[in-house]
């Protein structure tokens, strides 16, 4: 039985974070584990930076992730993940989407967008295991970039972390899109699922 | 996507929203009559509910503002139905009014006054602990520790309305109203009651010598439920012997207490008040815990609300204790399981399960590379065009006047309109402020005063300070940016949007009429993607003597995009043609769509943000921007 794991998911507003969290909810739901999940909504969502949580397991109560307590930090934009990574437990891995997303700010002049060498060196110096790959190029062949949300829950998975069957949550995928989309989504997930798993090996 | 949750079996498991377990709860709870205002984090109570009310038989409404839900509420309970009105802690200032009096009158039908108190202000202009509201009003708060709570309480709440005869509230925070859990539903009732109105002035018609009748009956209702709470299920006490340290937790705060108290190894070993009911709290168990520890800390989210009735109580009992709470569990920001750690950790000594000044530390090192994000008016949004000729219309008349326009603004998504590059919106209070602070300004400066309004804001609150402005010869010029919906909140129909909550057609209110049955003289309708038309009138509307309206109008482009999948068309994007662009920077100087990205030196528009509104080709001055496909040079 799964006392405590937890999942924070970060993004930004568009990437599709929070559709992904009601999937792992709903599968955890179906193998009856206890969950629970927080995600923001509303102002913060317009192109601003929006993360989410998941937890499974019989000793958890709250919705929060406490900092420092993540088993894994999903990063569906790098910089994003960056921004969360005190979630991340001693032990906790990292799953990143290498492909950053520019604020409007950097052409403005407001603000630096960092070299992406420099976010992913980071994040491995400061994390246990950190499995970081081009999930928005993955997503484009799977048939649309706005898959990469699945492609990153495949590679969530593919830490063989999760303590969810990867067919439950394809049951889930199934019932909630249509029979065209379900199709280019599983792909996704199954991309995902592949690169992550290789990665995770080498680590 | 929120479900149908009418259709949910009692026993049923299935992983929710807190506001959908809230809307769900109730539907158990019997309610009948349903009325809200959107609001983050309310919104989703009544959208749930709205799609169940078909197969319920439920009258649902989006409300004009949320005290005319109150008041919708109200009426409905007097008949003798169950009833509930939801909003945002803000919308409970402007449902005030009418809630006071409500307290005095007590229900006939169960009346549940939903409260979202959004902690961290993610989506709101302040914070505030509306159960400072409820004891101002007398009204007893359910507050919730998780989503399965939040549903089986709601549901409770309609009953306990009626057995204690007074409006309960649901004190939610914004981590249940948008955690997420499985829930275990329970049973829908099968009987629906027939409403009956019977005159009974002296109930309600709240004339003084009503209302100074009704006033001892109040207050006589609410020492009941005080002494009830003791026994009610929401509060539990789990004293352990020999324990020095007692915990009060309320609501949310219960869960992260459990979290901190496992995590530090003291489980078991403190003594733990659970209040589920933090107006009125269970005085008796207080009592008994205060009697049987050495120190007390109260965890709460926001104000020490049931600190302060803590500390009255060990003071009136003459209890010898310390009673800590908003010394070591911070004013400022959101509860987590880490502020309660260490919060605990520093009363018991115990020693801290990780080291946070690491986490801390950390932080600070990767700040330099992460980038300000600031949320931004989507690509292909009205309000951006709408905003970028208001400012050049503004600007250009401002020249005659020798000083800057003013822009006192609004709340909904073109709030987003004070980032830089637009920076029009120079003040924003509250709902329909806009226009009242606009009528004082005009007494005080002179300058062109352009107050920006939304439309669902409008009809909300907008009118009382627009007949003020025609009364008082205030001059100035509203501008109601009217996207045919409630969109920051997610696409809410409103009076202007032809639709109610439960998609049936209905009566389309205009603006510009509103403002001419007003008496408001100058009154036009722009279109925002037509900026030459858009800024000669606001040009016009800037130089008439008395205030003036104008309506942008332009349907919000994520609705657009919608329809346009539905109807199979393809969004052409535009490129920016590299021989002709000087890199002169106008287009994201002056209108910063995020689909204008800059690789080096060179402009670029990203095919996959661009939504194919054209207005970037309008602006710049080199037609450099193009449809795609289209030849070089061509017009648009």
């Amino acid at each position: 039985m799964v006392r405590e794991f937890n999942i924070v998911i970060a993004g930004v507003g568009g990437q599709g974070t929070i559709l992904m969290t009601e999937i792992l909810g709903k599968a955890a739901t179906i193998e009856g584990l206890k969950v629970r999940g927080s995600e923001i909504l509303g102002m913060a969502v317009r192109g601003g930076p929006v993360s989410s949580t998941i937890r499974v397991g019989s000793e958890i109560h709250g919705p929060l992730v406490p900092e420092g307590k993540g088993d894994v930090l999903v990063g569906l934009e790098p910089t994003e993940a960056l921004r969360n990574i005190t979630y991340l437990s001693k032990n906790g891995i990292a799953v990143i989407n290498t492909r950053p997303i520019i604020p409007y700010t950097v052409p403005l002049g407001l603000t630096k967008y960092p070299h992406i060498k420099n976010v992913l060196e980071t994040l491995k110096r400061k994390s246990r295991s950190v499995i970081a790959f081009d999930a928005t190029k993955l997503a484009k062949e799977a048939g649309t970039p706005v898959v990469v949300n699945m492609v990153m829950l495949g590679a969530l998975s593919g830490t063989g972390k999760l303590p969810i069957k990867n067919k439950t949550l394809k049951k889930v995928m199934k019932a909630h899109f249509s029979k065209e989309m379900a199709r280019i989504n599983i792909k996704a997930f199954d991309l995902g699922f592949e690169v992550s798993r290789n990665l995770a090996k080498r680590n | 996507m929120l479900r149908d949750l009418a259709k949910g079996l009692p026993g049923e498991r299935v992983f929710l929203l807190g506001n959908e377990a809230i809307a769900r709860g109730a539907m158990e709870g019997g309610v009948q009559i349903a009325a809200a205002y959107p609001g983050t984090p309310s919104t989703e109570i009544l959208e749930t509910l709205a799609q169940a009310s078909k197969h319920l038989g439920l009258y649902v409404e989006w409300s004009t503002n949320e005290k005319v839900a109150l008041e919708v509420a109200l009426g409905a309970s007097i008949c003798g139905l169950r009833a509930m009105a939801s909003m945002k802690h803000v919308g409970v200032n402007v449902a005030h009014d009418s809630l006071m009096t409500a307290g005095y009158m007590g229900v006939k039908g169960g009346l549940v006054v939903v409260s979202a108190d959004d902690v961290r202000a993610w989506s709101s202009q302040n914070e505030q602990d509306n159960r400072f509201t409820a004891k101002q009003a007398y009204l007893p708060v359910l507050e919730p520790s998780n989503v399965q709570e939040a549903k089986d309480w709601t549901a409770d709440a309609f009953e306990l309305s009626e057995k204690f005869n007074q409006v309960f509230m649901l004190r939610t925070v914004t981590r249940i109203n948008h955690a997420r859990g499985d829930v275990t539903l329970g049973k829908l009732p099968k009987k629906h009651r027939k409403g009956v109105f019977r005159k009974d002035p002296s109930w309600l018609t709240h004339v003084p010598t009503t209302a100074r009748k009704n006033r001892p009956l109040m207050i006589q209702r609410f020492k009941k439920i005080s002494q009830a709470v003791n026994r009610l299920p929401y509060n539990s006490l789990e004293l352990v012997d020999e324990a020095k340290l007692g915990v009060i937790a309320c609501g949310l705060s219960y869960a992260y207490t459990l979290e901190a108290t496992k995590w530090l190894g003291l489980d078991g070993k403190v003594s733990l008040l659970k209040v589920g009911t933090t107006h009125p709290i269970p005085e008796d168990l207080v009592k008994r815990l205060l009697s049987s520890v050495e120190e007390v800390l109260v965890v709460e989210e926001l104000e020490p609300f049931v600190e302060l009735h803590v500390k009255a109580i060990a003071g009136e009992e003459n209890i010898k204790i310390k009673v800590h709470g908003k010394d070591l569990i911070p004013l400022i920001g959101e509860l987590s399981t880490r502020k309660v750690t260490e919060a605990l950790a520093e009363l018991t000594k115990a020693k801290l399960p990780i080291d946070f000044s690491r986490l801390d530390q950390l932080r600070k090192e990767t700040a330099p590379l992460i980038p300000s994000r600031p949320p931004a008016l989507c690509p292909g949004c009205p309000h951006r065009a709408s905003f970028y000729a208001i400012k050049t219309a503004a600007k250009s008349v401002a020249k005659n006047y020798g000083v800057e326009p003013i822009y006192p603004g609004d709340i909904g998504c073109y709030s987003l309109a004070v980032a830089p590059p637009l920076e029009t919106v120079d003040t924003l209070i509250s709902m329909g402020a806009s226009i009242g602070v606009a009528n004082g300004l005009a007494h005080v400066v002179r300058a062109p005063i352009l107050a920006c309004i939304g439309d669902s804001t409008f009809f909300h609150a907008g009118i009382p300070p627009l007949i003020n402005a025609v009364y008082n010869h205030a001059k100035i010029t509203v501008i109601v940016l009217d996207n045919l919906t409630t969109a920051m909140t997610g696409f809410q129909p409103h009076p202007g949007s032809g639709f109610t909550a439960t998609g049936v057609k209905t009566t389309q209110l205009k603006a510009e009429n509103v403002a001419k049955g007003c008496g408001v003289r100058f009154v036009e309708v722009a279109d925002p993607f037509d900026s030459r038309g858009a800024i000669d009138i606001v040009q016009r509307a800037l130089m008439f003597e008395g205030p003036s309206l104008v309506v942008f109008r332009r349907k919000c482009t994520l609705m657009e995009l919608q329809e346009k999948r539905k109807r199979g068309e393809k969004v052409v994007p535009y490129i920016v043609d590299a021989e002709k662009c000087k890199q002169c920077g106008v287009c994201i100087k002056t209108f910063a769509c995020p689909a204008i990205i800059k690789k080096d030196k060179n402009y670029a528009i990203d095919d996959l943000l661009c939504t194919g509104c054209g207005f970037c080709a309008e602006i710049c001055p080199y037609e450099a921007i193009h449809l795609r496909g289209k030849e070089h040079g061509e017009r648009i």
